[in-house]
């Protein structure tokens, strides 16, 4: 609970007199009076919630005469921007199955995989301050000091590589009115087939003006420094961080699911763990898909065209051009009908068709059934 | 040459169409022909009366003769974003109070949020920019506009710099 308070006090500025008492025992205390630097660590490893914490850091605290430093790492996430096509970014079938989940963050730029191995920094500041070369000049000069035989550089696209070719850390950023916020991933030790497993397309044929990622080749700091420690890493990040802004901020650790300490966060993560957010804010898409279909009783094969439109999230329209031959036209014009307004989601539209399945009882229920099953595989 | 003929034919009665033409928007008697250059006209008028009002976060807005606020970003901050690559812009219905965040843009990596200059309900917005975000950057007070809103408090429109006053304001927080 002092911890709480602790944090609390230092995110205000505060320096109430019970604290201040104690301050010689946290020299930390004596940085916030100076208005100078902060580092936190984040003690979750849900991507809501330190999600969320970067966004109550955003819009509550007082940032124009302060910087923070927020070390974060998730358990295994897919990250995506705010401008992005999750069903164009990444594997969701495969996710769903590895139990990886999939969050939407309020900065722009491309997807990312996290995981315990991967750290994340997100660095606060005004808007005026913000400078993610500066920023990322602390990741490579603590490497370097680290491990002088490192070859890492930042980009002119904010990553930074490894021997010029691998990315070890890719960059975010969001402005508001006042503030920003820059987060970079750092990858130490992640699990890299996982990595390329997810970050692949769940769904062909997407048309859209979302902003694509720029897929890279990358490396983990380990295969290249084996002996490099994740604490010894931390260290070296935070007093760099202090020797490029001229602070003197200790670490402190943070509980980003405590209301008492940030008030609200618990809302804005519940919006961040939503539907409507990581789906429903996908920019306005098309597909233009050719679905292979089958017949079980028989060895025939036939394909069908399939155009859609989606607009946040929910289908708007919906065509389906099945050969008459193969299955009557008034059932694929229900089974578009059907999908019209409903989520594109595979278990929404499984609900929604399920009706019309159960009423088709006729010659045609197997072939309408693998149509049905071949829209739903589509979507992810 | 035809159509410059017509027009000069047309010139006499030419201040009685122009305010039929302000307040309708439609001219359908006119031949084709001639509408450019009726609306050349029409544009440097309106161009002259409706100046452009500017907030503390780089936004501008443009009140037409129909009483409708043009929104978009100043040329300052669209060379402070560097290359726009998506615009996310409202739904049109969205009620804005004035500083409500109404979309953001991206740049760079960057996502910049917006703020509506005033009080109002979205009534379109530009729907070129889907295919070319890029024209925030070319033409950030012409083609390259974000939305457009009904102005539901005028008052606030005072509460706005003007060019002069917005030239200053930039000048001061480069300093």
């Amino acid at each position: 609970m002092l911890q709480l308070r602790r944090t609390l006090a230092l995110l205000k500025g505060e320096t109430g007199n019970q604290l201040a008492r104690t301050g010689s025992s946290l020299p930390f205390l004596d940085s916030a009076n100076n208005s100078s630097g902060l580092v936190l660590q984040s003690q979750s490893t849900d991507v809501y919630q330190n999600l969320a914490l970067e966004d109550w850091i955003d819009a509550h605290v007082d940032l124009q005469q302060r910087g923070i430093l927020l070390l974060w790492r998730n358990q295994p996430a897919v990250v995506i921007g705010r401008h992005q096509n999750p069903w164009s970014e990444c594997n969701l079938p495969a996710m769903r199955k590895m139990g990886i989940a999939l969050a939407r963050r309020r900065s722009g730029g491309g997807t990312v995989f996290h995981d315990h191995g991967n750290l994340n920094l997100t660095f606060f500041a005004s808007k005026k301050a913000y400078d993610r070369k500066r920023n990322l000049k602390v990741v490579t000069e603590a490497l370097r000091r680290l491990r002088p035989n490192l070859d890492v550089r930042a980009t002119d696209r904010f990553d930074i590589l490894l021997n010029g070719h691998y990315k070890i850390s890719g960059t975010a950023s969001r402005l508001s009115r006042k503030s920003s916020y820059h987060h970079c991933t750092l990858l130490h030790s992640a699990d890299r087939s996982a990595l390329s497993t997810v970050l692949r397309p769940s769904c062909p044929g997407i048309l859209s003006n979302a902003t694509p990622s720029v897929p890279s080749p990358v490396a983990n700091l380990i295969d290249h420094a084996p002996s490099l420690a994740w604490e010894e890493l931390l260290e070296a990040l935070v007093q760099q961080y202090n020797t490029e802004f001229g602070l003197s901020s200790v670490f402190t650790l943070v509980d980003p699911s405590s209301e008492c300490v940030f008030p609200g966060v618990g809302n804005i993560s519940t919006e961040l763990r939503s539907w409507d957010w990581t789906f429903g804010r996908t920019p306005k898409f098309r597909v233009e898909t050719l679905l292979e279909l089958r017949d079980e009783h028989l060895p025939a094969r036939c394909s069908a065209q399939l155009q859609m439109e989606v607009k946040g999230g929910q289908v708007e329209s919906c065509r389906l051009d099945v050969p008459a031959g193969w299955l009557p036209l008034w059932l694929s014009r229900q089974l578009s009908d059907v999908l019209v307004g409903e989520r594109f989601c595979p278990h929404r539209a499984a609900a929604a068709v399920t009706a019309m399945l159960r009423a088709e009882k006729g010659q045609f229920h197997s072939r309408l059934n693998n149509l049905c099953e071949a829209v739903l595989a589509m979507m992810g | 040459m035809a159509a410059y003929a017509l027009l000069r034919s047309m010139s006499s009665s030419f201040s009685s169409v122009l305010p039929l033409l302000s307040r309708s928007g439609s001219l359908s008697p006119a031949p084709l022909a001639v509408k450019p250059l009726f609306r050349r006209t029409l544009a440097s008028s309106s161009r002259f009366s409706a100046a452009l009002k500017f907030t503390d976060k780089h936004e501008w807005v443009r009140v037409e003769d129909d009483g409708i606020g043009t929104v978009g970003i100043s040329n300052f901050a669209q060379e402070a974003l560097g290359d726009v690559v998506y615009c996310g812009l409202p739904e049109v219905g969205t009620q804005l109070a004035q500083q409500d965040e109404f979309g953001a843009l991206e740049s760079v990596k960057a996502a910049s949020e917006l703020y509506s200059p005033l009080t109002g309900e979205v009534v379109e917005v530009n729907s070129l920019l889907a295919d070319k975000p890029g024209l925030v950057n070319k033409s950030c007070y012409k083609d390259g506009w974000l939305m457009k809103m009904t102005i539901a408090k005028p008052a606030e429109l005072d509460s706005l710099m003007d060019e002069a006053a917005y030239e200053r304001y930039i000048r001061s927080i480069e300093d």
